[in-house]
């Protein structure tokens, strides 16, 4: 026996143009990247370029499917863990970006965990411009 | 359109687990409830541990109701902070207090975080002789697991006053700050 104590600290996070516009088109079931100076397309996007520090402003648009770079399984999900079964954590470079977006790979197995598979977002039900709006991706044909 | 996103709520959250009170938390908070003080004296070191432990860690040996004692109701300040509350929400202190930490007599452990509600902050100091002020006895509800650890004697007690004796000399303090 054991009482359970429950500490929260409720955060809300200004969000900033870049990251907020990844986050508006989410609620649209989208998703944007940002172009970097050298032309790659940085998904997610970040405020400043990684190698230069120059601010970035160049919203893209990019799909919402992609091949998996890398992949690790989780047998016995958290509790706060995006889904409750077995799925695999996975870095996805969406069509369209240079850098990859780290999300749970809802696939049913670890053999289908693989670096190259081709996979697609599953969005959530209700979207509300958070990165949770992608409920997880799931595996796409082809 | 709805308006661009702006703000991203998300909750930290710890979870704990506390284990229930062990029989003998429960025991101590009962006898707080009469205005007792017990303690274990370790048999072979000779400490006593208020509240018990049920053991003394320091010999690894096992103390039982055989080894209980009665400890005083009064004791030492060893250390003390002065508290200046900021009025954050929740926060219902509004002015400095003192927070001490007190040795009682015939106790090697000391309790924390005791209210000095009763004595004049300009006169807290180490080596100030206390005696506590007891709740009425309907209203005496000892803290019991971690929190009679961390806390000591729960709501039974509820502030502590000076006893006009002369000071502990600081050597006997030396090895019971904390």
């Amino acid at each position: 026996m054991a009482a359970t104590w429950k500490l929260e600290f409720p955060y809300r996070r200004s969000v900033g143009p870049v990251i907020g516009a990844f986050l508006t088109a989410l609620r649209d079931r989208r998703v944007v990247g940002v172009r970097a100076p050298d032309g790659r397309v940085l998904v997610p996007p970040f405020e400043y370029d990684p190698e230069t520090g120059e601010a970035l402003t160049e919203i893209v648009d990019v799909a919402s499917d992609g091949v998996v770079e890398r992949a690790a399984w989780v047998t016995e999900p958290l509790r706060t863990h995006p889904l409750d079964r077995p799925f695999a954590w996975a870095l996805v470079k969406l069509d369209g970006a240079d850098t990859s977006l780290l999300h749970a790979f809802d696939c049913g197995s670890p053999e289908r965990a693989q670096s190259g598979a081709r996979v697609r977002i599953r969005w959530a039900p209700e979207t509300e411009g958070h990165i949770k709006d992608i409920a997880c991706f799931e595996p796409a044909e082809g | 359109m709805a308006d661009p996103v702006q703000f991203m709520s998300h909750f930290t959250t710890v979870e704990y687990r506390v284990p229930d009170p062990s029989p003998l938390n429960v025991y101590f908070a009962e006898q707080l409830a009469k205005g007792r003080i017990v303690g274990h004296k370790c048999p072979q070191c000779g400490k006593v541990y208020m509240p018990p432990r049920g053991y003394c860690p320091l010999c690894v040996v096992e103390t039982t109701a055989k080894d209980e004692v009665e400890v005083a109701d009064r004791g030492t300040v060893t250390t003390f902070s002065v508290i200046t509350p900021l009025q954050y929400q929740g926060q219902e202190e509004t002015d400095d207090y003192v927070q001490a930490t007190i040795l009682l007599d015939g106790s090697d452990t000391t309790i924390m975080v005791a209210h000095l509600d009763g004595v004049a902050i300009a006169d807290v100091h180490s080596g100030l002789r206390v005696k506590a002020v007891w709740a009425p006895e309907s209203e005496r509800s000892g803290a019991t697991g971690s929190l009679a650890r961390q806390m000591g004697l729960g709501s039974a007690v509820t502030s502590w006053e000076a006893t006009g004796e002369p000071d502990t000399p600081r050597d006997h303090l030396a090895e019971h700050i904390v």
